[in-house]
């Protein structure tokens, strides 16, 4: 029993993930445990997982960002709007990464300096920045007169992998790196983990939660203008669809780790979990409603799992 | 008599918080409580007010055995506790916190406000207390919200009322003004059991005292029988230590601290210096200011005021970052909310305040990391499975060692250590004595607080005395009492 425990806390969730694959390829061997399926899953999950590697780093100082999503959404409409004016394509996908990075350093600077709740704060970023979309747009989605060109990044392929799961596995392994490796990611875990002894420890704790939220956003900015890259067209709300699953994800992931704390691998996989649900109950021809009740069971479960492996 | 314990005892691990108390109290006395830190003052109360539960002994409650084993219970019975942290919901008004716990009046099932207000506000001057009731209790001053707790006690047909250190955080006109509703609740018949540090206090209000000491009670005399001198020696051993044989003269001056004000205002006026290879002890009763002056010279308390000078250079506006720089090293007394990061590897906990010398272009070395860590833990002896072990998982000595791995890895020339003995085995502490002396000895200043007096006295070459968030009398620890050391504390 005692050594269960310790596999379930070890490797529960990839186990399950095993599990999941597992239960898939036997329902559907032809279609889910296809070469071409799993290509095609790492490009569905490849933007998902960009985002939630920003919520992963402001998890890692133990706060939240509510804004994810109306960011991502405002990255893809400046950006498109941009394309649509006639500015040079590379310039189209640099402003609004420097626009989110003074977004997300002032969410930190108003967490740090005031000491407000970062979910309030971002709850009232995440409206305001709905408001600025609206002032954009008038609301309406940007498709009109983008270049053809604007497409690539989204669309492109190396031979059979989408350049989209590139761009993920490289963003994986930097953050990844980043966290584990780098005097950054250090400092964040021990914010994170101990504020007070952070700051003992001479840390300066206010310019590093900014650089996590500035991280945050420049990482939902670039997965937003990346959703429009792919589909043509900047939709309003492309984001919000996104930052559930994303905290979703992170949730998991931590139970990944062995201490159970936020870290890039971890929400990969969780990341993973959800979208292979997706994708294999679709292929089950699952209704909708369904895969909602399936997976939302499945978040809850893996973090059960883990607590009882805790114990 | 209102209220008596017959051979009451409490242990924690084995040890007694309380041994044999047979301690008694009249109704309509003002009865004083006194007794070092430790000497079981707490754990009584704590009993009395059905917090803890005892392991021997009764509870008698005008002559009947009571079973007080829960804070609600005690309250029914008549017993009301007003600590120094104080218990009003902080948006309630004050007629809504005089009324937590009891039920509230209603009038055709609604709550019937005027009423409510009518029997507070009769309570409240029926006592001579005269505070807005419309107020919420966190728009009050720290005495207006004591005396909403007194109100409250009232309303609550108190008969005994504990009043553990009232004026801790008041001023004397304040003081005053409890004082005089104190004696009117004692004409009104109510007994009070007052705790404090304050001996001026004990003798202008009590009527009797009992004496704690260690876990025992020591006497209980008629205030008028006594005075300041015989009650200080009753509540020490009269201690004294051997004398520290000291290896070298203290040398140049390593930090000066002078007229340390806080910005929250517990430490008023505090000045303090410790040279190189001395131990400098700083020893004050509880909540006179001595975590808070060591976090102000840290930097990580802000300051009102005072200036800080290390090594003959004035540090304005310290920092935790410059004050690693500048070689100093904190212990923190709360050590698993300030000291280390519990979820965390013992690794990433001792690297954690040198993680740039151990890195480059913000990338860390982990071998240099892995072997440092190792030596260090070696060193000290650190008893663990692994670096890689998660540091919640050590015992509490193994924990505190980590925590001085920390400092020791940025090489400090000055320790500030709060309490770093509390809460670890004698070994290890016996271990962290000879720590420091061997860092004084290297040429090291070290200030060494804690609130037991005899550990101060064990290992300080002198003593600096704080009381109230002000420093006082610089001892040589040379032949000296422990008595001699609490005088100068009460004098203050």
């Amino acid at each position: 029993m005692n050594k269960l425990k310790k596999v379930l806390q070890a490797y529960g969730t990839i186990l399950a993930l095993i599990m999941i694959v597992i239960v898939f390829s036997i329902l559907r061997p032809k279609s889910f445990f296809t070469l071409r399926n799993f290509i095609n899953i790492s490009r569905q999950i490849s933007l998902m997982v960009i985002i939630s590697i920003g919520a992963t780093l402001v998890m890692s100082i133990n706060e939240f960002d509510l804004s994810i999503g109306s960011m991502a959404s405002l990255g893809g409409v400046i950006s498109a709007l941009m394309a649509v004016a006639g500015v040079p394509l590379s310039l189209c996908f640099i402003c609004p990464v420097l626009i989110s990075l003074i977004i997300g350093w002032v969410n930190g600077w108003i967490v740090a300096r005031f000491s407000v709740l970062s979910f309030i704060t971002t709850l009232g970023m995440r409206t305001v920045l709905s408001g600025v979309i609206y002032r954009l747009t008038g609301g309406a989605t940007v498709f009109q007169d983008i270049p053809k060109g604007y497409s690539w990044l989204g669309t492109f392929r190396i031979g059979q992998i989408p350049l989209l799961s590139v761009i993920m596995v490289v963003f994986v392994i930097l953050f990844d790196y980043v966290m584990r490796h780098t005097v950054l990611g250090r400092r964040l875990y021990a914010i994170g983990g101990n504020e007070e002894t952070a700051k003992i420890s001479g840390i300066r704790v206010p310019f590093y939660k900014n650089i996590a939220f500035a991280l945050c956003a420049m990482l939902s900015c670039i997965t937003g203008m990346l959703i429009a890259s792919r589909v043509g067209s900047a939709n309003t709300t492309a984001g919000e669809g996104y930052f559930l699953s994303s905290y979703a994800a992170v949730f998991i992931g931590c139970t990944v780790s062995k201490k159970g704390i936020p870290n890039v691998i971890g929400t990969l996989v969780g990341c993973a979990i959800l979208g292979i649900l997706t994708n294999g109950l679709t292929m089950l021809q699952m209704p909708t409603y369904m895969q909602d009740i399936i997976t939302g069971a499945i978040i809850i479960i893996a973090v059960i799992i883990q607590k009882i492996g805790k114990r | 008599m209102l209220l008596q314990t017959k051979h009451l005892s409490k242990q924690f691990n084995g040890i007694y918080a309380l041994k044999d108390i047979n301690f008694s109290l009249d109704s309509g006395e003002v009865h004083g409580l006194v007794g070092e830190n430790g000497a079981g003052k707490s754990t009584l109360i704590k009993i009395l007010t059905g917090v803890y539960t005892p392991d021997e002994g009764e509870l008698l409650w005008n002559g009947q055995p009571v079973l007080n084993n829960d804070p609600i219970k005690s309250r029914k019975t008549g017993i009301s506790v007003i600590h120094q942290e104080r218990t009003l919901v902080p948006t309630f008004d004050g007629v809504e916190n005089a009324y937590l716990g009891l039920p509230y009046p209603t009038k055709g099932g609604r709550i019937d406000w005027k009423e409510m207000r009518r029997r507070v506000s009769e309570t409240a001057s029926e006592y001579g207390i005269d505070i807005d009731l419309n107020k919420t209790a966190a728009e009050m001053s720290p005495p207006q919200r004591t005396c909403l707790e007194i109100v409250r006690a009232m309303m609550n047909e108190c008969s005994l009322l504990i009043l553990d250190e009232p004026t801790a955080s008041l001023t004397d006109k304040e003081s005053e003004l409890l004082f005089d509703i104190i004696r009117r609740l004692k004409q009104k018949g109510t007994s009070i059991l007052y705790v404090t540090h304050r001996m001026d206090e004990i003798f202008r209000l009590t009527d009797r005292i009992s004496i704690f000491k260690n876990g025992e009670m020591v006497e209980r005399i008629e205030t008028g029988l006594t005075d300041r001198n015989s009650l200080i020696a009753k509540m020490t051993d009269n201690w004294t230590a051997e004398s520290i044989v000291r290896t070298k003269e203290p040398g140049k001056s390593l930090l000066k601290a002078e007229h340390i004000r806080s910005r929250d205002g517990i430490v008023k006026d505090a000045c303090l210096e410790v040279h190189a290879g001395e131990i400098l002890g700083l020893f004050g009763l509880g909540g006179s200011g001595r975590t808070e002056l060591l976090e102000c010279i840290y930097g990580y308390r802000p300051m009102a005021g005072g200036t800080i000078t290390v090594a003959d250079r004035q540090i304005p506006d310290m920092t935790p970052e410059k004050a690693i720089h500048m070689g100093l090293a904190l212990i923190c007394e709360d050590r698993r909310g300030k000291g280390l990061i519990g979820n965390l590897s013992v690794r990433e906990n001792v690297i954690l305040n040198c993680l740039d010398d151990y890195s480059g272009n913000g990338i860390v070395s982990e071998e240099k990391e892995k072997n440092a860590v190792r030596e260090m833990v070696g060193q000290l002896q650190i008893k663990l499975a692994g670096i890689e072990q998660r540091i919640i998982e050590l015992s509490g000595g193994n924990q505190q060692k980590a925590v001085f791995a920390k400092t020791l890895m940025t090489h400090p020339v000055i320790f500030l250590c709060d309490e770093p003995t509390q809460g670890v085995d004698v070994k290890t502490r016996a271990e962290i004595h000879r720590l420091l002396r061997e860092e004084a000895d290297k040429g090291c200043g070290i200030i060494f607080v804690s609130s037991d007096l005899k550990e101060v006295m064990e290992i300080a070459d002198r003593i600096r005395i704080i009381s109230a968030g002000r420093t006082g009398d610089l001892l040589e620890n040379n032949g000296i009492t422990s008595r001699q050391v609490l005088s100068c504390c009460y004098a203050m």
